[in-house]
């Protein structure tokens, strides 16, 4: 596994150094090389990037204006519940969404963003505030992350969106145990914002096909929780609540313009990221 | 078909292990973790105590792998239907119906289903069978048909049968079966027990095995819960007032069934109700009753104690006799050389008898007459020499005709004074006399303790007579008759029969100085036994049951053209059926099959007074305690080292039958094993089947 993260590394580096230079672009106009297009010279504006050559030959104040492709926030949000610690295929959810978190992280840090990263359960967690040199601190944050509590967005965010103010991309890791509107309404402060969210829904297979056969006692991981349970019989419904829920959870984000993505942690990772970043290619192109 | 080993049947407990495999223990005891139960509780609860058992192939297979098992170890038997067998067979059945008649069969419907019960047996033969009827109660008799066309014969039997007042036994109808059965030619034989079962019937010491090979069914038609009263038992206690010997009647009442208050209880004599009295029966308990004491009547009466009937009146009433207590008259001649008293310890010991008491006349040998020997019974010459002339012939005569002679060997008693032996009626001429008073006397060394006379010591603590010392006596030698020797061999008591009568010799004295006997305790019972079995006394009794032997000596000679006939007493039962009794074997008797009172008169003398003989119903059939059938069938049946007698055959081949009958639970195992590879294949299957759907 770590052997193909090593590879998707080099990849990305030939991404970003590449043709991939918008891997994402920055949400602001900036001021830096690449000259994006004049406009009208107004009251009170920098007149450094008055464009002089243009006033010459028309006799009109413009300024240039330049896309800046660098610099932007990345900042990875991953639920840390007891939840997160389930897995059947290897790897738990939250291994497998440290490696996703990780990925990014280094990929981000490499195009010369700032990077961070944020533990919550019900509350925050762990923090590193986003910057160019914290990529080791998030590494070494993210590697000290263990399931705990129990998970409940809205509190968490709703702290992160008062700290940033910088428009960011923040990266959210869970698996969305809550009911698609609550998930919505917790994404709301940070979208109202104008952050770039990106939710990650990360399930295990155990978790969307329900394959159990004995019939038996089964534990909430977070509350603690026990009910008796036959599979067989309840296997059909469970899976049609579940398949509803993440159709739900995606129709919502989607209205609000966040991007969404079910994560089977039974998939590579390699073919997640490379999933994301073709999608991200894709929005990027839409833009 | 049946089991030999049905206890393997608590085995079928273990069909819960697959119902618990497939129900309850399909739950896992340890929890599932699972991210989150959100989904969960939205779907209905289920439960595994609510789920139907899964797999129904596999639990069907395995239970009835568990259900074969069990069958197999129970060894089942197929039998078939008498009928079936004997058809199958190609041969006829040997079937004896044992039908009790005995008096519990009165008691409710039990002889209407008995009889029923045989109907039916009797229907089911078929054209090649044979059938034995034994009608028994305390004896056995057989109804036997020889063919089809006398079957009508024997339901008559059965039909026209009815319950006596007899008592209980198979023993005896079972040893006719067994004669039946074993001289039976036919390859099936069966016995059919119809009877109450009563346990009084069965001593499991009597030996009535049947032949290997005989089915024995037994047929309960005993009722469910019984309800008798009975008189069971009287006692009779004699007393003297006013010179007069009164009697006081006291009897026990059983009472089978709940409590009765106000039981009316009559005493009847002659027919007529001299004493009633009240009382209460606890239930399933007893009573007694007491009646006011009564003069007791010259002549011996008929008498009764009746109490109120009830389903079952024939035990409502006990019969008994009331005459006079039993006495024996006898002439003691005392010596003629004797002191001033010399019989006085002789005279005591026979005024102090009681049941029988002693009616004693003492005369001198020299004041002897033949008229004194009219009406005794027996003579006690004490130290006495043989009567000369006519006297002696007649009391030869006496001797021969029945009477007794004690004869006591004091000095007066030898050849010189018993000529001939007494005419041959004494059975030894007494010796000279031994006087052993130097060596402190001699002691009895020998007593036949099996003889009547000397029977009564000996039992444990009734009398030690070596503890008399005998210090002169008469030395006599005799090689029979003898009862008692002295320590030195010589004869000290012996018997000799001559005619109808007996003699008895004792070889000393009774008169304290040849010996220290009449000092001793055992002196009153000595004389008591030796004059009483002298006498040819035999106790009588006031009540008889039914099957008893009645002794009838005393009721008279017959006439010469009736003891021609062979009849010697003629006897009137209690249903009036006159019964002719008599025999050349031995002293004929009467066995009564009635209960009641029994009039018995020497044959040819219609007019004499008849001897009144009380019968009742045997108190052991009173006793309606039951037994298993089922011992009683094991008992007869396991007769596996009796010979089958013609029928070997048929018993070896029933022993090969039997093992193949019993070969089932082979297959069965077989049967088992195939499943248990079934089921394996299956398991493995289904398990297969859900590793991959996982």
């Amino acid at each position: 596994m770590l052997a193909r993260i090593d590879d998707l590394e080099l990849v990305a580096r030939f991404v970003v150094e590449g043709f991939i230079s918008g891997l994402h672009r920055s949400p602001h106009l900036g001021f830096s090389t690449d000259f994006a297009e004049h406009r009208p010279y107004m009251p009170g504006d920098d007149t450094r990037h008055m464009d002089w050559r243009l006033y010459a030959r028309t006799d009109r104040l413009y300024l240039k204006e330049y896309e800046a492709d660098t610099n932007a926030n990345f900042l990875a949000i991953l639920d840390v519940s007891a939840s997160m610690g389930y897995g059947t295929s290897g790897l738990t959810k939250l291994q497998y969404a440290k490696y996703l978190a990780a990925c990014l992280a280094y990929f981000s840090h490499r195009q010369r963003d700032r990077v961070g990263f944020v533990s919550v359960d019900s509350d925050i967690v762990d923090f590193v505030p986003p910057s160019a040199k914290h990529l080791n601190q998030v590494l070494h944050a993210l590697d000290r992350a263990e399931p705990r509590g129990r998970g409940s967005l809205a509190m968490p965010l709703l702290k992160v969106s008062e700290s940033q103010h910088r428009k960011s991309i923040l990266l959210i890791l869970s698996d969305l145990y809550e009911p698609a509107e609550k998930v919505r309404d917790a994404l709301g402060p940070l979208r109202d914002a104008g952050h770039d969210l990106v939710v990650m829904h990360l399930l295990d297979p155990a978790e969307l096909n329900f394959t159990f056969d004995a019939a038996g006692t089964f534990e909430d991981l977070e509350s603690g929780e026990r009910i008796p349970v036959v599979p067989g019989r309840l296997r059909t419904r469970y899976t049609e609540l579940i398949r509803d829920h993440v159709t739900a959870i995606g129709k919502l984000l989607g209205e609000g313009r966040v991007d969404y993505l079910m994560v089977d942690t039974s998939k590579p990772v390699d073919e997640i990221l490379f999933q994301y970043l073709l999608r991200r290619e894709r929005m990027q192109s839409v833009r | 078909m049946s089991f030999l080993a049905p206890l393997f049947a608590i085995g079928l407990a273990a069909l819960a292990i697959p119902i618990l495999v497939h129900l309850v223990h399909k739950e896992r005891k340890d929890t599932t973790p699972f991210p989150s139960l959100m989904f969960l509780l939205r779907t209905p609860y289920q439960h595994s105590r609510r789920q139907r058992i899964r797999d129904w192939l596999l639990f069907l297979t395995r239970a009835l792998v568990f259900l074969l098992l069990v069958a197999a170890f129970a060894r089942p038997v197929f039998e078939r239907p008498p009928e079936a067998a004997a058809a199958a067979a190609g041969g006829g059945r040997e079937v004896v119906i044992l039908l009790d008649r005995s008096f519990s069969m009165r008691i409710a419907d039990r002889w209407a289903k008995a009889q029923a019960a045989a109907r039916q047996a009797l229907d089911a033969l078929g054209p090649a069978d044979k059938a034995t009827v034994v009608l028994f109660a305390d004896q056995a008799r057989v109804v036997r048909e020889e063919g089809a066309t006398t079957r009508a014969i024997v339901r008559a039997a059965i039909d026209s049968a009815a319950p006596g007042d007899a008592a209980t036994r198979y023993a005896p109808a079972l040893l006719l079966a067994r004669r039946s059965v074993a001289e039976s030619k036919l390859p099936n034989r069966e016995v059919i027990v119809i009877s109450d079962f009563q346990r009084s019937g069965w001593d499991v010491g009597e030996d009535a095995r049947l032949p290997a090979g005989t089915t024995v069914t037994p047929v309960d038609v005993a009722a469910a819960s019984v309800q008798d009263r009975a008189v069971r038992a009287v006692e009779l206690r004699r007393s003297m007032a006013d010179g007069r010997e009164r009697i006081t009647v006291t009897a026990r009442v059983s009472n089978v069934g709940p409590a009765a208050r106000g039981i009316e209880a009559r005493l009847e004599v002659a027919g007529r109700v001299v004493a009633t009295s009240k009382l209460d029966l606890a239930a399933d308990a007893g009573g007694v009753v007491t009646f006011e004491s009564l003069a007791v009547p010259e002549s011996p009466q008929q008498a009764a104690i009746r109490i109120t009937p009830d389903g079952v009146p024939r035990d409502d009433a006990l019969h008994f006799v009331l005459e006079r207590a039993p006495s024996i008259p006898l002439l003691l001649v005392e010596g003629v050389t004797a002191g001033a008293d010399p019989d006085i310890y002789l005279q005591r010991a026979l005024e102090i008898g009681d049941k029988p008491s002693f009616d004693v006349t003492t005369r001198r040998f020299s004041q002897l007459a033949a008229a004194d020997l009219a009406g005794k019974r027996l003579v006690i010459l004490d130290n006495t020499p043989w009567p000369a002339g006519d006297l002696g012939r007649r009391l030869e005569a006496f001797v021969r005709g029945g009477g007794g002679l004690l004869v006591v060997a004091g000095d007066a008693v030898s050849a010189s004074t018993w000529p001939g032996r007494g005419s041959g009626v004494l059975p030894v001429v007494p010796g000279e006399v031994k006087d052993r008073l130097s060596d402190k006397g001699a002691v009895l060394g020998y007593i036949d303790r099996s003889h009547p006379a000397l029977s009564l010591f000996g039992s444990a603590q009734s009398g030690d007579l070596s503890s008399a010392r005998f210090y002169r006596y008469r030395t006599i030698q005799a090689d029979s008759g003898v009862l008692a020797r002295f320590d030195d061999g010589s004869v000290a008591v012996v018997e000799q029969r001559t005619g109808t009568g007996r003699t008895l010799l004792l070889a000393s004295s009774f008169d304290g100085l040849w010996n220290d006997l009449p000092r001793q305790p055992v002196f009153l019972p000595f004389v008591h036994q030796l004059a009483q079995y002298a006498s040819g006394y035999r106790a009588g009794r006031s009540v008889y049951e039914v099957g008893d032997a009645v002794d009838l000596l005393g009721v008279g000679p017959a006439t010469d053209s009736s003891r021609a006939r062979g009849i010697a007493y003629v006897a009137v039962s209690p249903l009036g059926n006159r019964l002719r009794i008599g025999g050349t074997q031995g002293e004929p008797a009467l066995i009564p099959s009635e209960a009641g009172i029994y009039e018995v008169r020497p044959a040819g003398s219609p007019g004499a007074r008849p001897r009144l003989v009380a019968v009742n119903i045997p108190a052991r059939e009173l006793d309606l305690a039951r037994f298993d059938p089922t011992r009683l069938t094991h008992s007869v049946s396991a007769a596996d080292n009796a010979p089958a007698g013609a029928g070997a055959g048929p018993a070896e081949a029933s022993l090969a039958e039997r093992e193949q009958k019993q070969s089932m639970w082979w297959y069965l195992l077989l049967l088992a094993a195939t499943l248990l590879v079934v089921e394996s294949m299956l398991a493995y299957r289904l398990s297969k089947g859900r590793v991959t759907a996982g």
